[in-house]
């Protein structure tokens, strides 16, 4: 709670900073602001978790270690925004608000224990990030971005909402623990509208998570919001998609798992598929990038396919180690489109020369993001891999290697593009608060790829 | 009984209007009226303050906006796109798939005992105030973020850049 209440707060006084024109210590706050908001969450580590406010939170081990995440990738990707908002428009302190509102939002999602929490979470998230994807006023797809994933958005959260109210229907609570106990109280003769809820809702999430039926709108809002901006929704944002999935399957439905485990499944495969062929097929980096992120999900749902006491580490450490990676590419990414103007393939020719640092640390994060051992990706697809096995998913985890194979391809274009390919580029001078990001993000990376034993079983 | 049959007739009589008219303005108008054949099923159900919010917000706010908006845009027919007839197709389909599912559910479910309310006067505005401030409070003050997010993204997205 004490991290709701700070983030929330803090967001306030960043607007009474651009109130009164303290431009300079709105970066300083807000990054001091969110490691309070983050010391508040472990200080409740030790703590016995029980539901506050008549069942409407929980924060438990779960809730506190997504929460502690969601709000480090946010400081490392504030941090990459020195000077970056200027350049957009006069009303920064705005933009920092926004932000955080947002994160408000994701500290809810991660921690509900009622569905009316989880609906406003996922609402005051979504809202935020409309107007996020939209603040490059005069560009065009940014405005697009903006209006479609306002469109979409809205229209999937009336799915989620009509799940909701089926599931309220036939319960008569909001309560994860009162659901629960209804599925198990009586297993034989379960409300079919029940059943109808279940699928709504995995709608919902499944667009909210940018899974493949519902992952349309994914590569034109990613690619038409200001980088820094799908950077914070490609990685905080879809962490905590997949913590508020989890949950929810986790304690509500997986006594049901028989129902729903064959479209999870199906939606699983649809999704790994999908995202991996079309990024084989891009020429802007932003966009593989967009479709990569696809894949990740599919990656991710494995741990609700094969439900069980694992699955909450396993989704840990794979977002974990995905958010990192990408906090990486799309800071290269931001540096790289400030040089050049775009974000296509060609652009990165060259850098391993002119940029040593720039190359190696997105050599590291595109070495991650496909899997390959001793960086923190393999350790995600390893835990995620493990868990599909024990639930004899076989054929699955066939097909998920074939996809990582795949992947392959695409992440090492990139790494070709700047070792091999060769072309005359002026060095491009990297801000400190960057390479620091970039430094940092990199070394988590190698440090959980190389010993993952202290985050392994952390949940 | 019989009056919430007639009731129910006019509000699909109505919200099949709002899909079939061929002017938008019309639709809306439909839509005004399908809105207000819900309220008077929520006074029906002794839900009073649910009804009179659905009459002032959504028939009174919401869809005059909507009528607004829809008055300013240009909708004449050269400008509407075409929709191809496979598109109306898979469209059909798909809505076809879910309609299908729900009455399924439905029918399954059976029917329901008539429910028996322990308080008739539950939809009052006093007890809905109780609930709201006692068991429901963290989500009623948690929604003033969300107010407050979208209020300060519609000044920001208005505002003149200087």
């Amino acid at each position: 709670m004490g991290s709701l209440i700070s983030i929330s707060v803090l967001a306030i006084i960043v607007l009474y900073l651009g109130l009164y024109r303290v431009n300079k210590a709105l970066l300083p706050v807000t990054v001091i602001g969110l490691v309070v908001a983050a010391g508040f969450a472990v200080a409740q580590w030790n703590t016995v978790a029980r539901p506050i406010y008549s069942g409407m939170m929980l924060f438990d081990h779960y809730a506190i270690a997504f929460s502690v995440i969601c709000i480090l990738s946010t400081i490392l990707i504030i941090l990459l925004s020195k000077n970056y908002f200027e350049r957009i428009s006069a009303h920064v302190a705005e933009y920092y608000a926004i932000i955080l509102f947002s994160l408000a939002g994701i500290i809810v999602m991660v921690s509900y224990h009622n569905l009316t929490m989880l609906f406003i979470g996922i609402e005051i998230m979504s809202v935020s990030l409309y107007i996020l994807a939209g603040i490059k006023k005069r560009d065009f797809g940014s405005n697009e971005a903006a209006l479609k994933y306002f469109l979409m958005g809205a229209f999937s959260t009336g799915f989620l909402l009509f799940g909701i109210a089926l599931i309220y229907g036939t319960t008569g609570s909001f309560d994860l623990e009162v659901i629960r106990d209804y599925i198990l109280s009586n297993p034989r003769d379960i409300s079919f509208l029940f059943y109808t809820g279940i699928l709504l809702m995995i709608v919902g999430l499944c667009f909210k998570v940018g899974a493949a039926p519902f992952h349309f709108w994914t590569p034109d809002v990613y690619e038409g919001s200001p980088t820094l901006i799908t950077a914070y929704m490609a990685t905080v944002v879809k962490t905590a998609g997949f913590a508020a999935f989890l949950r929810l399957f986790a304690v509500c439905f997986a006594p049901l798992s028989d129902f729903w485990t064959p479209s999870l499944l199906i939606i699983t495969i649809i999704t790994l598929f999908i995202g991996n062929i079309t990024a084989l097929y891009q020429h802007n980096f932003k966009r593989m990038l967009a479709f990569s992120s696809i894949s990740h999900v599919g990656y991710m749902l494995f741990a609700i396919v094969a439900i069980g006491a694992a699955s909450a580490n396993a989704v840990f450490i794979y977002a974990t180690a995905y958010s990192i990676a990408s906090i990486i590419a799309f800071g290269v990414l931001m540096l790289v489109q400030q040089q050049t103007g775009n974000s296509s393939f060609d652009n990165f020719n060259g850098l391993g020369k002119s940029n040593p640092f720039l190359a190696f640390v997105l050599t590291i994060s595109m070495l991650s993001l496909a899997g390959i051992p001793l960086t923190a990706g393999f350790i995600g697809k390893f835990f995620m891999f493990s868990r599909a096995l024990s639930q004899y998913q076989i054929w699955l985890t066939v097909l998920a290697v074939i996809n990582a194979i795949i992947a392959i391809f695409y992440y090492f274009r990139v790494i070709i593009a700047m070792y091999f390919n060769q072309e005359e580029r002026t060095a491009i001078s990297i801000p400190g608060n960057v390479s620091f990001v970039l430094g940092i993000a990199a070394l988590i990376t190698l440090i959980i790829g190389i010993y993952p034993g202290f985050i392994a079983h952390i949940i | 009984m019989s009056l919430f049959y007639f009731v129910a007739f006019l509000s699909v009589f109505f919200s099949l209007l709002v899909i079939f008219s061929k002017n938008p303005v019309h639709s809306v108008l439909y839509l005004i009226l399908t809105f207000f054949t819900f309220t008077i099923h929520y006074f029906l159900l002794n839900a009073q303050f649910l009804g009179i919010v659905n009459f002032i917000v959504y028939m009174g706010a919401i869809l005059v906006l909507f009528l607004y908006t829809l008055m300013l845009m240009n909708l004449n027919q050269e400008t509407e796109p075409v929709k191809s007839n496979l598109l109306k197709v898979i469209g059909v389909i798909a809505g076809g798939c879910l309609l299908v599912t729900l009455i399924a559910s439905l029918k399954v479910s059976g029917n329901s005992e008539m429910v028996i309310l322990k308080d008739p006067n539950l939809g009052l505005v006093k007890n809905l105030g109780k609930v709201l401030f006692n068991q429901f409070l963290l989500p009623f003050e948690v929604s003033s973020i969300l107010l407050f997010s979208a209020m300060v993204g519609a000044v920001l997205l208005a505002k003149k850049e200087s």
